[in-house]
């Protein structure tokens, strides 16, 4: 272990220190404000240690076999200590409701940090499944947290039980996979198919059907994956857990757990070289592969056309922009393997500030209703009661949408450049269907925001939503419309920022 | 002694695993349904070790013990959300928990 080696783990080590420290800051003194200003210390020097180290590290650094530090995963490192920020600033919005303190709340929120962090620079099965885990098991308890939610139980079973079993296919998949390889290691496959004299060997000693094995071993893989990114043939829990969840959590899933999860998938997608190389490349993964991107990216889109519940509907977006994200991996030469990671991190980006922005709002409103549930109509006139949130939501809505000029559609650009490179037409036009079907439902939230509310119009129950907000939430409110606006506007700023790397 | 082909083992984790799986989708108590997952982790256990045999390493094996660790975290999870469900509808039947839809 040399001083490298530890230096390009810092952020990591970081947060796992953190965690230790808050354990003993809970038993030395139980105060909710202390954490809460203690966790995103925390996460900013993390932040800060990932990125003095994404503008040094000239290379790769590989930390024993399971581990390897690239800018690649510290960037997307970044972008989950960004989001679990701004999911400490809304929990604690959310928690002051109730007398007791939350300790627990900050301290699962730093192991699923840890399990992200682990995720993104792993290099090797057995790290795969520590973040993996470190990662669900502790959104379990967060999924559940508010034990008076009528929903609460149901939520977090659901979520559990599902999770559970994705992770045994994923964990089957391994085995089959390295019963095949005889590595645990990502890196070593290439290895394994350049040279099939130990392939042979495997066959003469133990029989035969093994690449049947490895094939069965990679879909199973996939499924647990799959799940976790709620693509479409198992995209069936997100809804309820999305709805179900509080805000600060359904952001968190939204987020840092797809991020990691995604970015792993990539490292271990791509440093199987077989996928990437055209020769040898496997037809019937990249098929698979398409068939997942383009039922998520149509069936996502359509389910979300008829809700009415903001959280709903989100969790159907989501999985549209999985499916359109996926469209990376279908790479056929390893040149465009830098720009493949270059889009999926600028679309990550993206989507990041965007759902930051949208859950933002839930949760401010939320707060301002009273209540658990919110609709798309509870947001009626909000334009005209409170211009500044409303300006927030829209740069969010029209940069998931696409529309030029936000995020959304640079990534979306970056997204159909490898598409059109990688000539997968089915996919585009998937692409281009699915963003139709998008803008209906993502005008109808701008078309209500700018509905005059009179008396005749306002349902039962219905308040105009007039909240006022702190000053410091509006200065976060303006720092984020800012932001989006001009990576918008200026997309070099960011595209340049990943082209240096590597 | 007579070695065991590698593909008898795995077809063994398999079919124990398909067990595991079709008690986790058919069982109303939700408590089978936790055992029933546990099950499903173990017929995986039983494929590292096979095949960490058969590689002759020690790598099969100490996936085992990370996958118990697992286990066992997340039957204290399963186990804590079932004295939940308990007290709110007094029976650990799984459609109490359907009333989430849309």
């Amino acid at each position: 272990m040399t001083q490298l080696m530890l230096h390009s783990l810092l952020p990591v080590l970081i947060v796992a220190f953190g965690i230790v420290l808050s354990l003993l800051l809970i038993a030395w003194r139980r105060s909710q404000k202390l954490i809460l200003i203690f966790t995103i210390t925390i996460f900013s020097v993390a932040l800060l240690a990932s990125f003095s180290l994404f503008v040094d590290l000239a290379d790769a650094v590989q930390v024993t076999t399971l581990v390897k530090v690239d800018s690649y995963g510290l960037f997307a490192f970044m972008l989950v200590l960004v989001a679990s920020i701004a999911v400490s600033v809304l929990s604690s919005m959310w928690l002051t409701h109730t007398t007791e303190v939350h300790d627990e709340f900050f301290v699962l929120l730093q192991l699923v940090v840890l399990g992200a962090g682990i995720l993104v620079i792993s290099d090797h099965y057995a790290s795969l499944f520590l973040g993996f885990e470190l990662l669900s098991i502790a959104l379990v308890g967060l999924v559940g947290y508010s034990r008076d939610s009528e929903f609460s139980v149901e939520t977090s079973f659901k979520y559990l039980v599902l999770s559970a079993c994705a992770s045994s296919f994923m964990l089957l998949g391994i085995a089959f996979i390295y019963s095949y390889s005889g590595s645990l290691s990502f890196s070593t496959e290439q290895l394994m198919f350049d040279n099939m004299s130990d392939l042979s060997i495997l066959v003469r000693n133990y029989g035969h059907g093994d690449v049947l094995f490895y094939r069965v071993g990679f879909l199973l893989f996939m499924v647990g994956i799959a799940f976790k990114l709620s693509l479409a043939p198992f995209h069936l829990w997100t809804p309820d857990v999305y709805q179900g969840a509080p805000t600060p959590v359904t952001l968190l899933l939204a987020t840092v757990s797809k991020i990691a999860i995604f970015i792993v998938l990539m490292k271990c997608w791509f440093s199987q070289a077989i996928f990437v190389d055209t020769k040898s490349s496997d037809e019937n993964m990249l098929f698979l592969m398409s068939i997942f991107a383009i039922a998520s990216m149509l069936i996502g889109n359509a389910l979300a056309l008829k809700q009415q519940n903001i959280k709903r509907l989100l969790a159907y977006s989501s999985i549209a922009h999985m499916g359109y994200l996926l469209i990376v991996l279908i790479v056929i030469s390893p040149q465009s393997v830098a720009l493949a990671w270059q889009s999926a991190l600028f679309y990550l980006t993206a989507y990041v500030l965007a759902s930051i922005s949208i859950f933002m709002t839930v949760q401010l409103t939320q707060y301002h209703h009273n209540k658990s549930e919110l609709n798309v109509d509870d947001w009626q006139g909000m334009f005209w009661q409170n211009p500044s949130l409303a300006v927030l939501i829209i740069v969010a809505i029209l940069s998931l949408a696409g529309i030029p000029l936000t995020m959304g559609f640079i990534g979306k650009f970056y997204l159909l450049n490898v598409a059109v490179q990688a000539q997968q037409w089915w996919l585009i036009s998937a692409l281009i269907i699915g963003s139709g079907i998008g803008l209906f439902y993502y005008l109808r939230i701008i078309f209500v925001l700018f509905t005059i509310v009179n008396e005749k119009n306002i349902a039962k129950e219905l308040i105009p939503v007039s909240l006022t907000l702190s000053p410091a939430v509006n200065f976060s409110v303006m720092i984020v419309i800012i932001l989006s606006v001009l990576l918008g506007i200026f997309p070099d700023l960011l595209g340049n920022l990943l082209v240096t790397v590597n | 002694m007579i070695a065991i082909p590698l593909s008898h083992i795995l077809i063994l984790a398999s079919i124990l695993f398909v067990i595991g799986f079709i008690g986790v989708i058919t069982r109303k108590n939700t408590l089978f349904i936790l055992m029933s997952l546990e099950v499903m982790l173990n017929a995986v256990g039983v494929a590292f070790i096979g095949a960490g045999s058969a590689w002759q390493q020690a790598d099969g094996q100490v996936m085992f013990i990370l996958i118990l660790t697992l286990a066992a975290a997340e039957v204290a999870l399963g186990l804590a959300l079932l004295i939940q469900m308990q007290r709110r509808f007094k029976s650990l039947d799984i459609d109490n928990l359907s009333k989430l839809k849309g």
